[in-house]
């Protein structure tokens, strides 16, 4: 069989678009909508944190924390749909139990240190949340390493050097800054 | 200098070839995955994944989830291999230009 050497370019060419397409449409599709969800609950929590009385804020926080734990494990079934893997499958797994115990020793780090007020606990909660998120991203997917150590940053910014507007500057920021993210993964992957 | 593999340069079959050996060797995707991934139709997909199922580069698994029939295809090592070999024939060209 001979080819020009135009026609076997175009094959290469042809090649590479699928071999793109493919890595985007199986290791990136789906992690878009994760960012949404807790860029959104984060978007509404520390907005109401902001302009809410303290205990109807603790509560939207509360239902906004379930919805979030609901909606991921819905995402993360659907992650990958259509691709079957025994190693997968069990990677989805370890990365559960993962978040579970993250969870976990948060809320122990919590009950331990008992931090003072609201601006405190959220940082708790946000420094042990980007922990697993630079974990993840150093296992799985490393360019997301730095959108991790921006939010964490971000958030570091708004703790020590502007208190007043904390809860907006998370929200706004933070919670914006992650719906961002995710859309524009979701348009360009 | 490796040949060219007359089954795997036709282009839909190119594609799908190039899609099976981007997966992990012990990945398996869904027929309608890879309809969508190549925006190819259920008719177009099928005929071209017999022809290469017959050639022995695909594994084709049918089986029943939650009471449906679903198709996972996988590139088998073989067509792996020939894959590799075809890319290798296809640069080789452009290297003699």
């Amino acid at each position: 069989m001979n080819i020009s050497p135009s026609e076997a370019e175009e094959a290469l060419v042809a090649i590479q678009a699928v071999v793109q397409k493919t890595r985007r449409y199986i290791s990136k599709s789906g992690v878009y909508a994760f960012l949404i969800v807790w860029g959104a609950i984060w978007l509404l929590g520390f907005s109401g944190s902001q302009f809410l009385p303290g205990k109807l804020a603790g509560n939207i926080w509360i239902g906004l924390d379930i919805l979030g734990g609901v909606l991921s494990v819905v995402v993360g079934v659907r992650l990958n749909r259509g691709v079957r893997s025994s190693t997968q499958s069990a990677s989805g797994k370890r990365i559960a139990w993962f978040w579970l115990l993250v969870f976990l020793y948060c809320s122990a780090a919590i009950g331990v240190a008992w931090p003072a007020d609201g601006k405190q606990l959220a940082m708790f909660i946000i420094l042990f949340v980007m922990l697993g998120w630079m974990a993840m991203g150093l296992l799985l997917s490393f360019a997301s390493v730095r959108w991790g150590l921006a939010l964490t940053a971000l958030a570091l910014t708004g703790y020590f050097l502007l208190p007043g507007i904390y809860y907006l500057w998370m929200a706004v920021l933070g919670g914006g800054g992650m719906i961002a993210l995710g859309l524009y993964i979701r348009s360009r992957w | 200098m490796t040949e060219l593999n007359e089954t795997i340069h036709q282009t839909v079959r190119l594609r799908i070839m190039a899609a099976l050996v981007t997966l992990e060797a012990d990945q398996e995707v869904d027929f309608s995955y890879l309809r969508n991934l190549l925006d190819v139709t259920d008719g177009n997909l099928g005929a071209h994944l017999r022809k290469l199922e017959e050639a022995g580069y695909i594994v084709v698994n049918k089986l029943f989830e939650d009471r449906k029939p679903h198709t996972y295809i996988a590139a088998s090592l073989e067509g792996r291999k020939v894959f590799k070999d075809h890319v290798e024939a296809l640069e080789s060209i452009l290297k003699v230009k």
